[in-house]
């Protein structure tokens, strides 16, 4: 095991702002309690806070926290109902109440193909997100909520920090096919040292290309071309993952995460 | 919740607003502009801008101390000219506030007809205006605070209630440090800070108004449409791309820089008299007179050239010393060339940033007092090939009116027509990150991040043994880490001894709804899964005024004994 695989980010350890959680809400609230303390060691994790980093930083989190923990959630239906009315949701996604339009405390089943009513899918309409997600942050946004209660207020950063974190996730190819199969309960460490010879040297040849790119021109092509690759390492993954393969949907990640470094070392040079 | 009844306002915090009060007080919006002000409400159906007693809506931003009663540029009803020629008047205090005298804007400031003092070892510059022949100390605060307090005084009178909540609009290329600034030009007027927004952002909320009430007349689908705001004004300027449907406005991506129409004014000064710097070193009557005269003069020629192709300047400085001239548009963009491909790279970095290409832009928007410069809408207009720019605001008013519209939502007003239906996602204008790897600034939210924002990354010693780490805060997009903006510093001790290279020091900084940004460390050792020291949060900035000298000193203290290094990404 490489020791980067121990590296784990602060929000581990520690939720923001503690959200002060009513004692019939669906988790576990006894770790939380005052705005200003920090939980310690006990890991009240919940899917997003994790994904709430860039993709380059996923490693960071395979510090041996369970995502099956996550789908085993995911399976078994909690009964909600609104923490205000005690209406019951009439349609899922259950992020605000329809008949007291109170936001509810984020509920850690509903990943991020849920709020945005997709099927677990690699190939969504990207186009389609923006509308939905300005839809969500129109009823979750704390900037809506200030004449609420502290109470729904940190509800509100909180489902709406998570929807930030799926519109950012589901919209990058890459940070959405890692996203899929951390659900898979798989996790990939994109810092994994390269073993195969012929990718390493291909690497090798694209990175000097790209320093010595001498104008935006040869900038430009080696962009297009990068640009290929990644179109081609991601249809790759989506046959992969249709087919659950796997290793495959693995390595060709681990492609696009190449190829998507160049893209950016060379955007920088433009 | 009962039982919470005392509670301490942050030292950093200003006091929270009552929340409990059955009837939301609507904020005002405020327009605290380097030369110009403005104030505006919601009153009810749509934005108002208030007036003062000589009926206008558009005051200048200035002070002018006599006797011991300072007055500012809304209730004074005196010559202005007249007391800018005697030194008594200062202005472009947005321009100072939050700056050490080592900045170069602090120095560009030097020639205007009144105290600025450097000793250039990263302190507050010393700024003085001449009454009765003394100097007379100020502060940038204390300027702001005067007249915001006229501001005040003139929105109760109108509104015939007290005002406590505001929204103001800032420039995008402040630091979070000279946001505490403004917050305490604001305190120091009694006004309570409900939002501070990039000055380019409020303008997007108009925007978004403006798109939101068309769709609903032409029952449209309200599909999303991407604006380029630009907003160059006296002192700063401005850039945002902004997506916006149905009444919420995404902001992709800000660019701001320092320069703005007062940088146009000091080119054609010293155009006019290459040798003012040191004719006017002294700083004697005479001499601010000669400066004030010459300002007036090529302020004058500089807003004439908007609608003239020539201007002649004729004038007598005293002394013999005289300036007879004919400037035409030309010569004045030529002076000014490096101003204006400023300006080109602002949009082309927030094109950039935004992942957005000029034909994907449906509307440009050009306001600021700089957009009646011809030079300035052509090249932008020419940057958008050619493309007709947005008519739907007005230039000088188009950010004080989206403050008011988001002092009304902000304040939990509704409307019955949906007109405060609307929501601005911002994000950070700014990277906000740590010095590492050397003398580098290493980012942990990049800028435009949207907000509320949460990252982190890991760091590790780069001693053996090292057992304490440094944390230096800043905020910038400079490489270097002491050319960006210090927020504060502090110390991580008790890492425990071993190889460099080994501890996990994990920087995680987080901005909440708020826009409060917190820096938490800690330190986590291979195998581990615990912190082994207790996690450090600090609320930034904690820098006070005088910053400049605290990281020297810092530096010369500990050398590179503490210095940390980013953990590096293999191939």
């Amino acid at each position: 095991m490489s020791k980067k695989k121990l590296f784990m980010p602060l929000s581990t350890f520690l939720r923001r702002s503690l959200y002060s959680i009513p004692p019939y809400c669906p988790f576990d609230s006894s770790q939380f309690k005052c705005s200003t303390y920090i939980s310690l060691p006990t890991p009240p994790f919940t899917p997003y806070n994790h994904l709430s980093h860039d993709p380059s930083r996923y490693f960071l989190l395979n510090a041996g926290i369970s995502v099956k923990s996550v789908c085993s959630v995911s399976s078994q239906k909690i009964e909600t109902r609104c923490w205000n009315c005690h209406a019951t949701p009439e349609s899922a996604p259950f992020l605000v109440c329809q008949s007291c339009r109170s936001i509810q405390p984020a509920d850690k089943s509903i990943d991020y193909f849920d709020i945005f009513g997709l099927e677990k899918n690699y190939d969504i309409e990207v186009s389609t997100l923006e509308g939905k997600y300005k839809n969500w942050q129109k009823k979750l946004h704390p900037d809506l909520v200030h004449s609420k209660s502290e109470k729904e207020r940190d509800f509100a950063a909180e489902q709406s920090a998570k929807v930030i974190d799926a519109y950012r996730t589901l919209t990058r190819p890459l940070s959405r096919a890692i996203y899929l199969l951390k659900l898979e309960g798989i996790e990939v460490d994109e810092e994994q040292t390269v073993s195969d010879p012929e990718l390493l040297a291909e690497i090798m040849e694209i990175r000097g290309a790209v320093e010595e790119a001498a104008d935006s021109e040869a900038l430009n092509h080696i962009l297009s071309e990068m640009q290929e690759k990644v179109k081609h390492w991601s249809n790759v993954f989506a046959n992969a993952f249709q087919s659950r393969n796997f290793e495959e949907a693995k390595s060709s990640i681990q492609r696009m995460t190449y190829y998507e470094r160049v893209t950016d070392a060379a955007a920088k040079k433009l | 919740m009962a039982e919470a009844s005392y509670t301490v306002a942050s030292d950093s915090e200003t006091i929270g607003e009552d929340k409990s009060s059955a009837f939301p007080e609507i904020a005002i919006g405020i327009d605290i502009g380097t030369s110009q002000c403005s104030v505006a409400v919601w009153n009810g159906s749509e934005v108002e801008l208030l007036k003062n007693t000589r009926n206008q809506k558009i005051m200048r931003s200035y002070v002018t101390f006599k006797d011991d009663t300072p007055s500012g540029g809304v209730s004074s009803q005196l010559s202005q000219e007249h007391d800018l020629l005697s030194g008594a008047t200062i202005f472009n205090m947005k321009r100072l506030i939050g700056r050490v005298d080592t900045d170069p804007v602090v120095h560009s400031s030097k020639n205007l007809p009144f105290l600025v003092q450097t000793l250039d070892i990263g302190v507050r510059p010393f700024i003085a205006a001449l009454v009765n022949n003394m100097w007379r100390s100020t502060t940038p605060e204390e300027v702001l605070a005067i007249f915001l307090v006229e501001l005040r005084v003139m929105a109760e009178a109108q509104l015939k209630r007290p005002i406590r909540n505001v929204v103001l609009t800032v420039p995008v290329s402040f630091s979070r440090f000279q946001l505490t600034r403004i917050e305490r030009a604001c305190a120091m007027a009694g006004l309570h800070v409900l939002r501070l927004m990039p000055e380019p952002t409020a303008v997007a909320l108009l925007y978004g108004q403006q798109q939101q009430q068309s769709s609903h007349d032409n029952m449209g689908s309200g599909s999303e449409k991407i604006a380029l705001i630009f907003n160059m004004g006296a002192g700063y300027c401005d850039v945002a791309v902004t997506a916006t449907a149905g009444g919420v406005s995404q902001i992709k991506a800000l660019a701001g820089s320092t320069i703005g129409g007062e940088d146009l004014l000091q080119n054609m000064m010293h155009y006019l008299l290459p040798e003012s710097q040191t004719l006017f070193k002294t700083h004697g009557i005479k001499e601010i007179k000669s400066m004030a005269l010459l300002r007036v003069a090529t302020e004058d020629a500089i807003h004439r050239l908007s609608s003239q192709i020539s201007v002649q300047i004729d004038l007598d400085l005293g002394d013999g010393l005289k300036i007879n001239k004919v400037i035409n548009r030309d010569e004045f963009e030529e002076v000014n060339r490096k101003v204006f491909v400023k300006c080109e790279s602002l949009i082309i970095q927030c094109l950039q940033d935004a992942k957005v290409e000029v034909e994907d832009v449906n509307d440009v928007i050009v306001v600021g007092g700089c957009s009646y410069i011809p030079k300035v809408k052509n090249l932008v207009a020419s940057m958008f090939n050619g493309k007709e720019l947005y008519n739907g605001v007005n230039p000088l008013e188009a950010a004080v009116r989206g403050a008011a519209v988001e002092g009304a939502v902000a304040s939990g007003i509704n409307d019955p027509f949906g007109n405060l239906d609307l929501l601005t996602i911002q994000a950070t204008p700014l990277a906000i990150g740590i010095r590492a790897d050397g003398n580098n600034f290493v980012p942990v939210i990049p800028r435009n991040t949207t907000m509320p924002a949460r990252r982190d990354l890991v760091f590790t010693t780069c001693h053996d043994n090292q057992t304490e780490a440094l944390i230096i805060v800043y905020e910038g997009e400079e490489k270097k880490a002491e050319e960006n903006h210090l927020l504060g510093y502090f110390k991580v001790v008790g890492i425990p001894e071993a190889p460099k290279g080994v501890p996990e020091i994990n920087v995680c900084m987080d901005i909440d709804a708020a826009n409060v940004l917190r820096v938490l460390v800690g330190v986590v050792m291979p195998g581990s899964r615990q912190p082994t020291i207790p996690i450090m949060e600090v609320r930034m900035p904690t820098v006070d005024d005088g910053h400049g000298w605290c990281v020297e000193a810092l530096n010369r203290k500990c050398g590179n004994t503490q210095d940390l290094v980013t953990v590096q990404k293999k191939v």
